[in-house]
């Protein structure tokens, strides 16, 4: 029997008489349930717009300048060799040529326009080659590349995976077209030490490239794609084919080649005997190569500089012009006169 | 309560067999023993008695197809008191119920089955299928699978629990105990043991284990009562009837054996065909003799029932359904915006594809020769193609693989996100103690869950009038007796509070209910019928206490010395008037089938029922005809002031008449219901003919209930006033603020109700719907031409109005909506509808109210919702978009079929400002931000694959692809859809103008989808241009850019959420930098792995410079434009939420009627204003 019940009274109710269990199902009441937590509640006040757009243009005008001369500070040579070390006018001559038999060195000559700052980096570049096409990065086998035991783990390496019935170490398209124009470089008939060691990522060398993995039935197949390797090096220390192998992120794309130790100063001419073994010719794609400095920003680019400089004045006019329109126009922010139906009353 | 000793009335059963094999003619005798105090008036052999309920049973028979044989195929044979050969031809289904839908072992193919019907899910399933083809096979296979297994894995969790919950109380229903009858003693047994043929005894306030046929009852005369509050929501008591022959019948001494041929189970709660065969005997059941599982016995201490149906084939368990689902507008609208962002995703496609195939034909020659594509293999001695199948089928593979790289462009996260944000929404409205209901104990219940943000949006809001508006408590406010009114207005201040209470066996009796009393009455009520004022008002309480069919109900109270008396009754007006008749010293203290027994100002009396004729809709009059302990007999008739005064003898003393008549007036202009009293006493042969006529049509076998309304309108002739009575409809606490903050909020409120015209005005006026100054425009015709020719003035006249004059209020009653409705002057009356401000139907029937909703909601887009509490509510409930249940006194069923029930209509108003608006901001929000989230990041992979000769490389790699949508950017966007808020609770309450963004639509239309698809081309340019000029002629690997695109899009998409995060709480910083902080770790960790080629690349692009350089100019340089676009549309062109929130912020909100200034205008003059 509801003894609650009982008491009420037509009317009156009885609310005071609410014993404890009666508020058994009550929600109780918390902030969180509530929706009630503390929070904050930014409004863009006029005042709060104008200082970010300014805090970002303070911020980004000087990382502009900033960029922009490191970009400038950077020195590059930039060569470009495929069509100049190749005696041939047409493609199909050229791709007769790279692929012929024959000496195919080729001598240029670079000048120093500034100091350059040991250590010098080389690249070579390459244009039009699609490092990222997906059935080219796909075509390797991680395992077979970091332990001996996994020679045979060739089945993502199609179409390089086996040559003569023979799995291929190290497999797959990304090796077979390992890049392999040579470069030597001298200054006055004397020849400048190319330093290949550490061009690498030290973790890939520990990681993904085992100390025991021997290249074998490497290049033997019906196509050669680029480069042979040294059977008796482990792949750990072929950093050539490291460097290859980890694939470019965009179809023009520079890849290590090694340093030079030393400054050049400005006006030194080198002296490059460069042998033009790799076949870009066939897709129209350009070879050069780079001699370049470091900088902070990594090598000669103005366009974050640009960037920066064009994002931070943009906020700094933004910053002006809103600054004016509040002057001029001002708007009470919160004015109960500018809500809907305090403008058009009555109005439906 | 007295008992009736079985024996002896089976004596008199088998003298009235021959009478009806049908129905439980009760021909007993009136050889009660009765209550020791009462003066025993007995009226020997009158015959038989007649029957109090006959014209009810009548109307049950009114079925009549209990007469039909039952084939025997399409029956169930049931052997009493042997459920073991019942069962043995066929295994009825047993007791247990299950609502639970899996086991153990079903649950994974069961669940995995039901989602699948999702297709959302298919479209899922059918990409990551795809990307299982070695030729597809862009994702690897695990990180393809994730998405797909996670939403699976989450959706299946959720069921799971659910599930579980139903398991639990599947398991207590289960185990519940019944009395069941085993080898001729009542045992008690687990419901779920009960077996079809079992013989069970139910006792008083129990609820029913199954489907039983009654064989006898505690009560001499079969009669049973049970509330059916569980099965259609009707609080009032219902009687069901053991059938004569088989009332003796005492198992427990005796075996009773015999057959009952069923029609097999069907969902019909009103409908049940049998026949019984006991001892030769052969009788026919009908629905009056069933009660069904989940009714609860009441006033009567036991049954005994065989039990017929059992588990799920009873029909309760037959009904229970959910309510139908609904979709959300901003659903159905989204559904529209997928399928362009679809066609989005076949234009990118298309474009990648034509791409591939031009270049394809221009590279044709040197396919072999290209390092990075080598079309031919030598591997195993021979040439031949590899991976290479010719060029239509190369381009249609891209294509294929384009779908499954940019399959995120239709957000099937979108989703789940909605499904979890919406229970977490349900959660918020379920705990918001602002939509508890301390009368009821009831809190506010989402009983469904996908249309939350609707309630942002009504436009209609159509209510119920009686427990919806008002409380449905009917109070006796004041009386007419005999031309004088007796208001009790004044005196109620001094009310007295103790109500009356009468001396029985050393214990007060006294009503549950306290009534305010006019002193003056009650004390010329003590005084007597010595003066003919006296008796008047003797006769007068007579009639409210004995005139009606109310069963008082003895309870104890907390005093020991005290029992209440509890009037439990169909009609709350008869249970005011009883309690009202009490108060004034006529107590109704026992009421048996046969005679009531009244305390009149403290002296038991005891009044033979000789007939009742029971109210109906056509006489609109109920009567009874009495045996006053003064040998005397009475007819009694109450009923609606237009069907009495037909009947009232206009000759006798005309001007008591008028003045009832002025009284009446005043009343129901109070706002009050009015009913009038007469009475008239039969002579001897008046009693004769009405008693035989009487018996002749309550057993008549066809046409019983015409034949006993003639009877009726016989009797029911020439009667005196007594006088009239007053009730008040108690409005509900908040009702008439509740309504204007809806009409201010733009919400056109339509009352529907089944009451009559003045009712329902009088309520219009009370709740403020309504007011003085509106023009009222009343149709009530009753034929098609009038009501087209009415409604045509009303047109003339809406649109002839000028801008200031006088609102509209249409008032039209539910015979003119019959013509109106389903024909061509819908259009008419929906013109003319929508020009009014108010919109009152009265007398409409529970089906013409889902036709009005219908009405609206064909002809416009707008919102509508429907608020009620009654089963006649059921119908406008479901059609409406949103419908409303209040969970209240008049049951479950509008509550079942509900998508939200709560315990209050004033709840409606903290229901849609608050949460509706919240819901549907935070939705609107929500949709699009996840649609800008998923196309930035499916373009950002668009622009790379341009630059990977179209061959779908991913820039980022397959586990950040997956991770992306369920980890690095899913949960802020969920937190910010269940907790962020425009503005407080108090601001939206306080104007409820702020209410139309939702119905105008400003969180989600097109124009903001546009906007977002081109803010979001803009920022993915931005994302994956920046880094690209940056990086452009560098060594940068794919793996180390691929890791800066990662983490620049999850910042990016991280802050434009951030910078529109309205209020920013701990549990929304933590959730923002959280998704950041994760996203750092997940690169660094899937960087971390030696197996995958981007192994270590994550901290060689960090040790350089422009990795940071680009991570900071991406978010700023992406959102400048949009940052733009919304601070100058804040300032020149804010929005009422804007305003609001300035407002709120910087407190000008307080100022108002401080002076100075523009103010808020005032609800009240805006009211005035509109």
């Amino acid at each position: 029997m509801n003894s609650n019940a009982t008491t009420t009274s037509l009317g009156t109710g009885s609310a005071e008489s609410s014993a404890p269990r009666r508020n058994s199902k009550r929600p109780k009441y918390s902030r969180f349930t509530q929706q009630e937590l503390p929070a904050c509640k930014p409004i863009l006040t006029p005042r709060w717009v104008i200082t970010a757009f300014l805090l970002v243009s303070v911020i980004f005008i000087p990382i502009g300048v900033a960029s922009l001369l490191a970009s400038r500070k950077v020195v590059e040579i930039v060569d470009r060799y495929d069509a100049e070390c190749v005696n041939a006018t047409t493609k199909s001559e050229r791709v007769k040529y790279i692929q012929g038999p024959g000496d195919k060195t080729c001598n240029r000559t670079l000048r120093v326009p500034k100091h350059m700052k040991a250590p010098v980096h080389i690249y070579y570049q390459l244009d039009n080659f699609y490092q990222n096409h997906r059935r080219y990065v796909k075509s390797r086998s991680d395992e077979q590349l970091r332990d001996n035991h996994s020679a045979s783990e060739v089945s993502s390496c199609k179409p390089e995976d086996t040559a003569n019935g023979n799995p291929i170490v190290p497999c797959g398209l990304i090796a077979w077209s390992l890049f392999n124009d040579t470069y030597s470089f001298a200054i006055n008939n004397r020849n400048l030490t190319v330093n290949k060691k550490g061009i690498s990522w030290k973790s890939d060398r520990d990681h993904k490239f085992g100390k025991d993995v021997y290249p074998k039935n490497f290049q033997n197949g019906t196509l050669i794609g680029g480069a042979h390797l040294n059977s008796s090096m482990s792949l750990h220390e072929q950093e050539d084919l490291i460097v290859w192998m980890r694939t470019a992120a965009l179809p023009t794309f520079r890849k290590f080649y090694g340093k030079i130790e030393e400054d050049l100063q400005a006006n030194d001419v080198i002296h490059v005997t460069l042998k033009n073994y790799y076949n870009t010719y066939s897709f129209n794609g350009k070879k050069m190569l780079v001699l370049s400095t470091t900088s902070w920003l990594g090598g000669k680019n103005n366009f974050l500089g640009i960037a920066y400089l064009s994002v931070g004045g943009l906020c700094f006019f933004l910053a002006m012009l809103f600054s004016l329109i509040y002057l001029v126009k001002p708007r009470r922010l919160g004015d109960p006169s500018y809500l809907s139906w305090n403008r058009n009353p009555g109005g439906h | 309560m007295d008992l009736n000793n079985t024996g002896e009335s089976s004596v008199h059963s088998d003298s009235i067999m021959h009478s009806s094999s049908r129905r439980s003619i009760s021909s007993y005798h009136s050889r009660t023993s009765a209550a020791n105090s009462v003066r025993e008036v007995n009226f020997g052999d009158l015959g038989s008695r007649a029957q109090t309920y006959g014209s009810k049973s009548a109307e049950s028979e009114g079925f009549g197809t209990s007469r039909k044989e039952i084939n025997d195929e399409d029956a169930r044979l049931i052997y009493i008191n042997d459920p073991a050969k019942t069962n043995e031809k066929y295994e009825f289904s047993s007791n247990s119920i299950r609502t639970s839908k899996y086991s153990i072992i079903t649950f994974v193919p069961r669940n995995l089955f039901e989602q699948f019907h999702r297709v959302a899910y298919i479209y899922f399933l059918a990409i990551a299928i795809l990307n299982q083809l070695p030729q597809l096979a862009v994702f690897g296979r695990g990180a393809s699978i994730l998405p797909l297994a996670f939403v699976l894995f989450v959706s299946a969790i959720k069921d799971a629990y659910e599930d579980w919950r139903r398991h639990r109380s599947d398991k207590v229903e289960n185990s519940r105990l019944a009395s069941v009858l085993v080898n001729g003693q009542f045992q008690m047994k687990q419901w779920k043991h009960i077996q079809v043929g079992e013989i069970i005894k139910v006792t008083s306030n129990q609820t029913l284990p199954c489907d039983i046929v009654l064989l006898s009852t505690s009560d001499s005369t079969g009669v049973a009562y049970v509330q059916t509050i569980n099965l259609d929501g009707e609080s009032n008591l219902k009687s069901r009837y053991a059938k004569q022959e088989t009332l003796s019948v005492n198992p427990e001494k005796e075996n009773i054996g015999g057959t009952i041929k069923c029609e097999k189970p069907n969902r019909n709660i009103y409908g049940f065909q049998a026949n019984m065969e006991v001892d030769g005997k052969k009788m026919s059941l009908g629905p009056s003799n069933i009660i069904l599982r989940g009714c609860e016995l009441k006033n009567t201490d036991w049954v005994i029932g065989v039990a017929v149906y059992t588990g799920r084939e009873t029909k309760a368990m037959l009904n229970s359904s959910g309510s139908p689902s609904k979709r959300s507008r901003l659903e159905t609208q989204m559904n529209r915006e997928i399928i362009l962002l679809s066609l989005f995703l076949v234009a990118l496609c298309t474009i990648v594809s034509t791409l591939f195939g031009v270049w394809l034909a221009r590279h044709k020659s040197e396919l072999n020769t290209l390092p990075y594509y080598r079309k031919k293999t030598y591997a195993d001695g021979h040439e031949e193609d590899y991976n290479y199948s010719g060029w239509a089928l190369e381009i249609f593979f891209t294509f294929l693989m384009s779908v499954i790289v940019f399959q995120i462009m239709i957000p099937i996260s979108l989703y789940i996100s909605m499904e979890i944000v919406r229970v977490g929404q349900a959660y918020f409205m379920i705990r918001d103690p602002n939509m508890y209901a301390e009368n009821s104990h009831s809190r506010f219940q989402c009983r469904a869950l996908n249309i939350n943000e609707d309630l942002g949006q009504i436009k209609y809001v159509f209510s119920d009038k009686t427990g919806t508006l008002t409380e449905n408590k009917m109070e006796f406010k004041c009386a007419s007796i005999y031309g004088v009114d007796y208001s009790n207005e004044a005196a109620s201040e001094q009310a007295e509070q103790v109500g009356y209470s009468v001396q029985v066996d050393g214990q007060a009796l006294r009503p549950k209910m306290k009534v305010k009393a006019d002193p003056e009455l009650q004390r010329m009520a003590e005084s007597g019928k010595e003066t003919h004022e006296g008796r008047q008002i003797h006769d007068f309480f007579l009639a409210l206490a004995a005139c009606n069919t109310i069963v008082p109900i003895l309870m104890d109270s907390d005093e020991p010395t005290v029992r209440l008396i509890d009037y439990q009754g169909e009609s709350p007006d008869e249970q005011a008037l009883v309690y009202a008749a009490a108060a004034y010293g006529f107590m109704l203290i026992e009421r048996t089938s046969g005679h009531i027994v009244i305390d009149v100002q403290g002296e038991r009396q005891r009044f033979d029922v000789l007939g009742l004729h029971e109210f109906d809709s056509d006489r609109k009059r109920m009567s009874v005809i009495l045996g006053c302990p003064d040998k005397s007999v009475k007819v009694f008739a109450k009923g609606a002031d237009t069907a009495m005064f037909g009947v009232i003898n206009k000759s006798l003393n005309l001007d008591v008449i008028s003045a009832t008549e002025a009284h009446l007036h005043k009343y129901s202009s109070l706002g009050l219901r009015t009913l009038v009293i007469g009475m008239r006493e039969l002579n001897g042969a008046e009693f004769e003919q009405w008693q035989s006529s009487y018996e002749a049509a309550s057993t008549a076998l066809l046409g019983r209930a015409a034949k006993l309304r003639r009877v009726a309108s016989n009797v029911e002739k020439n009667l005196s006033t007594l006088g009239a009575s007053g009730i008040e409809d108690k409005l509900q606490e908040g009702v008439p603020e509740t309504i204007e903050s809806l009409r201010l909020a733009g919400i056109k409120v339509w009352v529907l109700t089944g009451d009559k015209q003045e009712t329902a005005i009088s309520i219009g006026y009370s709740s403020k719907l309504v007011t003085s100054e509106m023009t009222q425009i009343i149709i009530n015709s009753s034929s098609k031409e009038s009501c087209r020719r009415r409604l045509q003035e009303a047109l003339d006249l809406s649109r002839n109005r000028t801008m200031g004059s006088s609102p509209i209020a249409l008032i039209i009653d539910g015979t003119s909506l019959v013509y109106v409705l389903d024909s061509e002057l819908e259009e008419e009356l929906f013109l003319l509808a929508s020009d009014c401000a108010v919109v009152l139907c009265c007398r409409v029937a529970p089906l013409q109210k889902a036709g009005i909703v219908a009405l609206i909601k064909n002809r416009t887009d707008d919102m509508t919702l429907a608020i009620g509490d009654g089963a006649n509510d059921v119908s406008m409930i479901q059609v409406a978009d949103v419908g409303v249940g209040i969970s209240g006194q008049e049951g479950r069923q509008a509550v079942m079929a509900s998508d939200f029930a709560m315990g209050q209509f004033r709840f409606l108003a903290p229901l849609l400002f608050v949460h509706g608006h919240w819901n549907y901001q935070r939705m609107g929000y929500m949709i699009l931000y996840n649609f800008y989230r998923n196309a930035v990041f499916v373009f950002l992979l668009f622009w790379y694959t341009l630059f990977t000769d179209y061959t779908l490389t991913t820039a980022i790699t397959d586990w950040s692809s997956m991770l992306y949508s369920v980890i690095y950017s899913s949960l802020p966007t969920i937190v910010v859809g269940i907790l962020d808020k425009d503005l407080s609770r108090t601001t939206l309450l306080k104007y409820p103008q702020l209410y139309g963004a939702g119905q105008r639509e400003e969180c989600y239309n097109p124009k903001l989808f546009w906007i977002t698809m081109i803010d979001t081309l803009w920022q993915s340019i931005v994302l994956y241009f920046i880094p690209l000029a940056a990086y452009w002629k560098t060594i940068v690997d794919g793996s180390s850019l691929g890791d800066l695109w990662t983490l620049a899009v999850v910042i990016l998409v991280n802050l434009h959420l951030a910078m529109d995060i309205i209020r920013w709480n701990w549990i929304i910083h933590a959730v923002i930098w959280g998704s950041i902080i994760a996203t750092i770790i997940c690169v660094i960790i899937i960087d971390a792995i030696p197996i995958l080629p981007g192994y270590w690349a994550v901290f060689h692009v960090m040790s350089t410079g422009p990795f940071w350089l680009c991570l900071l100019a991406v978010p700023i340089a992406a959102m400048i434009p949009r940052f733009i676009v919304k601070v100058s549309t804040q300032y020149f062109c804010p929005g009422d939420i804007q305003i609001a929130r300035e407002a709120e912020k910087f407190g000008s909100w307080n100022i108002q009627g401080g002076g100075g200034g523009i103010e808020m205008i005032p609800t009240s003059n805006f009211l005035q204003r509109q």
